[in-house]
């Protein structure tokens, strides 16, 4: 049957399965485990130093210096990925926007730039003298409220003064979901989606808050698995601005967005394939015609119009070095852009800067590798997210964006090729299906796995 | 101008590698008042820095039976008194297809003759015993080899020398020697934390600092102990791919042993000339030699997850100034230096050469002979009384030492119980993975682990901050492995840092430099493994330590401006 298939279940493969899904296609997701969302901090990062401090990411992501992914995808595609992603999310989950980087607290108190995020992790604008109250909870270990204090204290924020920044720790509750004192920040964020002891969380923050004659209470980033319920709860019962910090993995935001993406695409009739990977293709006629997975059990063939690849990049191994020292993208040995001796990626010297981290695939416009003559190497491969070459993301905090606008991109490629490129068919269905889903997007037809 | 600080000791050795140490212990039991001094941390030169192997003898039966029989004696006096720093794994001599029966027939001589014990393994025995071993392997021969952790060996050594009434000074530089009447006198130091000199009075001197003894004994204007140190390379990859010590059987060469130490397996090791023992390097293809050297021996070595490479420089001596009369040269290369013969120089002895194995006995040569000088000759008690294990997490109250909190000496390290009349308390501590994981379910209920690879608790984080409030995160490391596993800190370096904070050990400036420096150490043994498993690391690590947590806008220094 003819579908679009999209491989890699981060955020760029969930935007790209509901933006093609809402725009009527039959999409099935492929994807090797559970996707990298549920590991990030839940932030929308677009482009935060760019080398120096950015405060409009949209305006700059069209200057910036060459060789850069944000070169092909524009900062057009970044807008109005933001703005699908947003609709693709309950109403003010998401706060910020794209043209307006926010100072966000880390967990080691420094201050981060971004530029929407979930509402529970927004703290309240930083003022000279403001005071917060900076919470541990004993069981969390990511998060030691003395040095994020003091780091966040010791810093001049922009505009002049330092927040006031109080470390305390508290005892959580005991409670049957917390067995031990060694778990980790999900089973916490689980004991938070009980109401009860959300609330008593709240009245412990309000005492301490009320001691320390704090006017915002900043806490670990464990409220709670689904949604915002528990931050809201623990918030009212606080009677105070309560904002999250985020975590190094499991991180709670993370789960939480990834929940409602995956929801949303399945309600967008997105059919999903997970712990699947796929370990083999077929081209003919320079397109992908055949997929194979290796899947428990049994493999599985696909035979999909258009692929759209968001694989992740070198923390996922998409891309990856042999112990020779080879470099390659490891599914279709894309051409990779950025290649050298090793002795040039790797430095001696310590850096998170290593040159080996802007390998990567070049894209045309609708983001189609290419080879090293400049042609796309299948005309129905899509690919984008960390696959990308040119870009050093974790330090130009820039990954949300490039993976959002790189995913616009890739649909808005894959569908202006409807019609040139793929099946009458699917043409025809894509026609159909639109229909249905611009008015009553909740009543798509239900497809169900491995339907025909 | 403040008065300078002098302390005094019968005795002071200088070097805090396994032989110093052990010189260390040994002179304290015999009585005298000693004190080390270390440039660093202890055993973080040579010996932190080789592959883990306590040698059975094996290796040098037909090279050099003499010291192979040494080797085979402290091998059996070290499994006795220092079991909680060795893993008697045993080890195999493996020929493979192509190597001749040539050496393996001088090889079984040489055993038989020197009486080394060993044993043939059947290979349909072998293969069962050690499934990833190569199917080339055509001739197994089983030894007493054994692993032995160069760092829980000398901590547990120095506590012994403490508990005896030594002091340890760590990261403490000498400047000068000096003399008088032609005799030693004084040591001139450096507390390279504080920036602080200060003097010990010295009765006697034992240098034993390894590679760099020549460079101690150039203080005494002493030029011609040589050192010409021989750097080798070691590979860990994760996990224990093999049980037991592999050795290739053939003539001794580069690559040829594998150890399943700990949690890693190791492979080395190269030899080569290295003019600097502080600038040793690691040539990518040396690296990519010892991986084909892991592969001969495991097929798949390549694939194994990379984690660390590290390079030591063996302390070589060449003596040409010096008549045999005049020194006397031990076998198996260990050399003891009598300046007041050959130097004109009372007051000194310097040793050097010889292995981690034969500690000990250099130990106890160097101090008869110093006994024999002052004239007062007093037993040797090392090869029969047991060593402490190495501290964990024991903490007395009250022997907290800060700096400027009236601290009396740059560091002092302290014993880590009391020594009661009726006989020391020994509590042993959790040496190796199985034992950390036994306490780490056992305290589950109210105890964190911080880093999961190593599985080390807080607790033992937190006590050994007490006991060390000046140490950096790679000091911590030595005591406690934090670090040393899959994710080389990813996630426990942070966390580490966030203790140390939260427990008023480190302010947050302190925190931020220590997270900063650890990775910028460990990156120097990661960089030539960033392949496969530890690439995707890497890239993870950097998600989390700059994308997510934001290390990159936190400089150590007052003020932070972004």
């Amino acid at each position: 049957m003819s579908e679009v298939v999209v491989i890699g279940a981060g955020l760029g493969g969930l935007m790209a399965a509901c933006e093609l899904a809402g725009a009527g296609l039959p999409v099935r997701l492929i994807s090797q485990g559970e996707g990298s969302l549920s590991l990030s901090n839940g932030t929308v990062d677009l482009l935060g130093y760019a080398p120096d401090l950015v405060w409009d990411p949209l305006s700059r992501i069209n200057q910036i210096a060459p060789p850069h992914p944000y070169q092909v995808i524009g900062s057009d595609n970044v807008r109005r990925a933001v703005a699908a992603l947003t609709s693709h999310l309950p109403d003010g989950y998401l706060v910020g926007q794209a043209s307006q980087n926010q100072l966000v607290p880390t967990a080691l108190g420094a201050w981060r730039p971004t530029a929407l995020l979930p509402a529970s992790l927004a703290p309240p604008q930083p003022k000279d003298q403001s005071r917060w109250l900076i919470v541990g909870f004993d069981r969390v270990k990511d998060f030691y409220p003395k040095l994020v204090a003091a780091n966040l204290s010791r810093t001049k924020i922009p505009g002049g003064g330092r927040v006031t920044a109080i470390p305390v720790r508290i005892d959580l509750p005991d409670n049957p979901g917390l067995p031990g004192g060694d778990v980790s920040a999900m089973t916490v964020a689980r004991a938070f989606d009980q109401p009860d002891f959300a609330a008593a969380v709240g009245r412990q923050l309000a005492q301490a808050a009320g001691q320390a004659e704090a006017d915002a209470i900043g806490v670990p980033a464990v409220l709670g698995t689904a949604g915002h319920d528990a931050w809201r709860q623990v918030s009212q019962a606080a009677g105070r601005p309560v904002f999250e910090i985020g975590l190094v993995p499991p991180s709670p935001p993370g789960f939480r967005l990834n929940q409602l993406l995956l929801a949303r695409a399945r309600q967008l009739g997105v059919r999903l394939a997970t712990g699947a990977r796929v370990t083999g293709f077929q081209a003919n006629q320079g397109r992908i015609v055949q997929l194979t997975t290796d899947a428990a059990g049994h493999g599985q063939t696909y035979e999909p119009t258009a692929v759209v690849y968001f694989p992740g990049g070198f923390e996922s191994g998409a891309i990856a070095m042999d112990s020779t020292y080879n470099l390659a993208e490891t599914l279709f040995d894309l051409p990779l852009a950025g290649l050298a001796p090793v002795s040039q990626l790797i430095s001696p010297s310590y850096s998170p800067n290593q040159t080996i981290f802007q390998v990567g695939v070049q894209t045309d416009k609708a983001m189609r590798p290419l080879t090293d003559g400049g042609e796309p190497v299948y005309t129905n491969l899509y690919a984008g997210g960390g696959l990308l070459a040119g870009a050093i993301r974790w330090t130009e905090q820039s990954g949300e964006g490039i993976v959002l606008g790189s995913a616009m991109a890739a649909v808005r490629g894959l569908l202006d090729g409807i019609g040139q490129d793929l099946e009458p068919k699917l043409a025809a269905a894509h026609g159909r299906r639109t229909q249905l889903s611009s008015s009553h997007p909740g009543q798509t037809p239900n497809w169900t796995d491995g339907a025909p | 101008m403040d008065e300078v600080r002098r302390l005094s000791a019968e005795v002071v050795v200088i070097g805090g590698g396994s032989t110093g140490c052990g010189v260390a212990r040994d002179a304290a039991m015999r009585g005298f008042s000693t004190i080390l001094v270390e440039r660093a941390d202890l055993a973080q030169g040579t010996s932190g820095r080789f592959h883990g192997l306590l040698h059975s003898g094996a290796r040098y039966a037909v090279s050099d039976p003499e010291s192979a029989t040494e080797c085979c004696v402290e091998n059996r006096i070290l499994k006795r008194i220092q079991p909680d720093a060795i893993e008697p794994t045993g080890g195999w001599f493996v020929a493979l297809e192509g190597d001749g029966p040539d050496y393996s027939d001088k090889f079984l001589r040489a055993m038989e003759r020197n009486g080394l014990p060993h044993e043939e393994v059947r290979l349909a025995l072998a293969r069962r015993l050690e499934p990833r071993l190569t199917r080339r392997a055509v001739q197994v021969i089983s030894v007493d080899d054994a692993a032995v952790d160069g760092w829980a060996l000398a901590l547990g050594t120095v506590r012994s020398a403490l508990e005896y009434g030594a002091r340890v000074l760590r990261y403490t530089e000498v400047k000068g020697i000096g003399l008088t009447g032609g005799r030693t006198s004084t040591v001139h130091c450096r507390d390279r934390r504080s920036g602080e000199d200060f003097v010990i009075e010295a009765g006697f001197i034992i240098n034993a600092a390894g590679p760099w003894v020549g460079r101690v004994a150039t203080l005494l204007g002493i030029e011609d102990v040589t050192v010409e140190p021989a750097q080798g390379i070691m590979v860990a990859v994760s996990q224990r791919l093999v049980s037991r010590v592999l050795n290739r059987l053939r003539y001794p060469g580069d690559g040829d042993i594998m150890v399943p130490a700990q949690t890693v397996s190791i492979i080395g090791t190269t030899d080569a000339p290295a003019s600097d023992p502080d600038r040793l390097v690691m040539p990518r293809d040396k690296i990519q030699q010892m991986l084909d050297c892991g592969e001969a021996l495991v097929p798949g070595f390549r694939q194994a997850r990379g984690l660390h490479c590290w390079v030591g420089a063996r302390p070589l001596i060449r003596d040409d100034s010096v008549k045999p009369a005049e020194t006397r040269k031990m076998r198996r290369g260990m050399f003891i230096f009598d300046h007041a013969s050959r130097d004109g120089v009372e007051g000194m002895l310097s040793v050097a050469g010889g292995k981690l194995t034969t500690y000990r006995l250099m130990a106890q040569e160097v101090v008869d002979q110093m006994c024999l000088k002052l004239g007062s000759p007093r037993r040797c008690r090392t090869a029969s009384e047991p060593v402490p294990p190495p501290p964990t997490d024991h903490f007395v109250a009250g022997q907290v030492t800060k700096p400027g909190a009236g601290a009396e000496a740059p560091e002092i390290e302290q014993p880590d119980w009391p020594i009661s009349p009726a006989g020391r308390q020994r509590p042993t501590g959790p040496r190796h993975i199985t034992d950390r994981l036994a306490e780490a379910e056992s305290t589950r209920a109210d105890d964190q682990i911080i880093c999961e690879c190593e599985l080390v608790s807080r607790r033992a984080l937190v006590s050994a901050l007490r006991r060390h409030p000046d140490d950096s995160l790679d000091d911590l490391r030595r005591r406690l492995r934090i670090g040393m596993g899959p994710c080389q800190g990813g996630f426990c370096a942070a966390r580490s840092a966030g203790i140390a904070c939260q427990e008023d050990a480190w302010s947050a400036g302190q925190a931020v430099a220590a997270l900063r420096l650890f990775l910028r150490n460990r990156w120097i043994g990661q960089q030539p493994l960033v392949y496969g498993e530890l690439l995707k690391q890497i890239a993870l690590d950097n998600w989390m330590l700059y994308g997510t947590l934001g290390l990159e806008q936190l400089p150590a220094s007052q003020e932070v401006v972004l």
